[in-house]
């Protein structure tokens, strides 16, 4: 019988993933008033979840799925098809930059930029919305220079929060006991 | 190709799509200042009474305004930024606004628009006022009962009517 490319199990821990981000977008909140404060636990857990199912498409799958739960309970300001495609927009970079990168979310340089560019996907999804909806230009000169470096700063610390998540991980053996499961 | 040539064409790929929002953000700046009257900023909001140009709003009077926030009850986020009835009273003046005037904050390219009594405006309670959003556009939003979820929010700010009775 041909095998699946993901497996129920992998699936099931992959729609976890996705429901942790909305979780985390709904009930965590930082008293950051900055653009993209929410990359810091977002990216961390597409990081951690890209590793603990490590195929290529993981990342892009949890983005979807968090991205089709975000459009159905109405998270955002400008319509669901927006909220939908930087939702995924996340997980499909992550997952191109893995691939580039070869993916190895263990080395933390890698981890910091798969946080920059996967978050850097969803500042440009809502920029692209802005230019095709015709939005007005920016009220304050520099205002998107401003976003645009909070966006690779808090993916940052996203990529870099989900390398230390994966090292904890790996200490208290989970990825051996994963092996195991397998 | 090793891991370092990777991650240094990564920092090159990320100074290009700086490089490439920057300059599309200028052009449309450029774009949007050929076409405004002359005496308008790019950016800024054109206020209307009774369809006469009155002025507009600029980020240079955000200095003058008093920062206002409130925690919005259907996400609990923060909704800071500066009271309408400021940026009104800023432009024309208390004589000019009665408590029947209509004040229209609309949208075009999202096709809203909300339009309140200047009583309600100026009522500090019902906090009506603009966030600045992610992409540096102004946002209506307030807490006033029926205009106190998303929804009804008005997204991307590019005008303020107002209409004496």
């Amino acid at each position: 019988m041909k095998q699946r490319y993901f497996s129920t199990f992998q699936l099931i821990l992959l729609a976890l993933f996705s429901a942790l981000i909305i979780v985390a977008k709904i009930a965590l909140r930082t008293p950051l008033q900055l653009s993209g404060h929410s990359g810091i636990f977002w990216m961390a857990i597409i990081i951690v979840g890209a590793r603990v199912v490590p195929k290529l498409g993981a990342s892009s799958l949890i983005g979807v799925t968090s991205g089709l739960l975000a459009s159905f309970m109405g998270l955002g300001d400008f319509g669901a098809l927006n909220t939908f495609l930087s939702y995924a927009i996340v997980g499909v970079v992550s997952d191109l930059i893995l691939w580039i990168l070869r993916g190895d979310t263990e080395n933390i340089v890698v981890a910091i930029i798969v946080g920059i560019f996967g978050h850097l996907g969803k500042f440009l999804t809502k920029w692209l919305f802005g230019i095709i909806t015709g939005a007005p230009i920016g009220f304050v000169a520099l205002g998107l220079l401003r976003a645009f470096i909070s966006y690779v700063v808090f993916g940052a610390i996203g990529g870099i929060l989900g390398w230390l998540t994966l090292k904890a991980l790996k200490r208290a053996g989970f990825f051996a006991y994963m092996a195991e499961k397998r | 190709m090793d891991q370092k040539k990777r991650i240094l064409i990564a920092g090159v790929i990320l100074i290009m799509i700086l490089g490439v929002v920057l300059g599309v953000d200028y052009l449309q700046r450029q774009n949007a200042a050929a076409q405004a009257p002359a005496n308008m900023p790019p950016g800024s909001i054109p206020i209307y009474v009774d369809d006469t140009f009155v002025g507009s709003f600029i980020p240079d009077d955000l200095s003058q305004l008093p920062a206002v926030s409130f925690v919005d009850a259907e996400e609990g986020k923060t909704q800071d930024g500066w009271l309408l009835r400021d940026v009104l009273l800023l432009y024309l003046g208390e004589d000019n606004l009665q408590d029947q005037s209509q004040v229209t904050v609309s949208s075009s390219s999202r096709e809203k628009g909300k339009t309140l009594s200047w009583a309600e405006v100026e009522n500090q309670k019902n906090m009506v006022m603009f966030d600045l959003s992610g992409r540096g556009t102004l946002k209506l939003v307030s807490v006033i009962p029926g205009f106190d979820i998303r929804d009804s929010w008005i997204q991307d700010v590019d005008k303020i009517e107002i209409t004496s009775p």
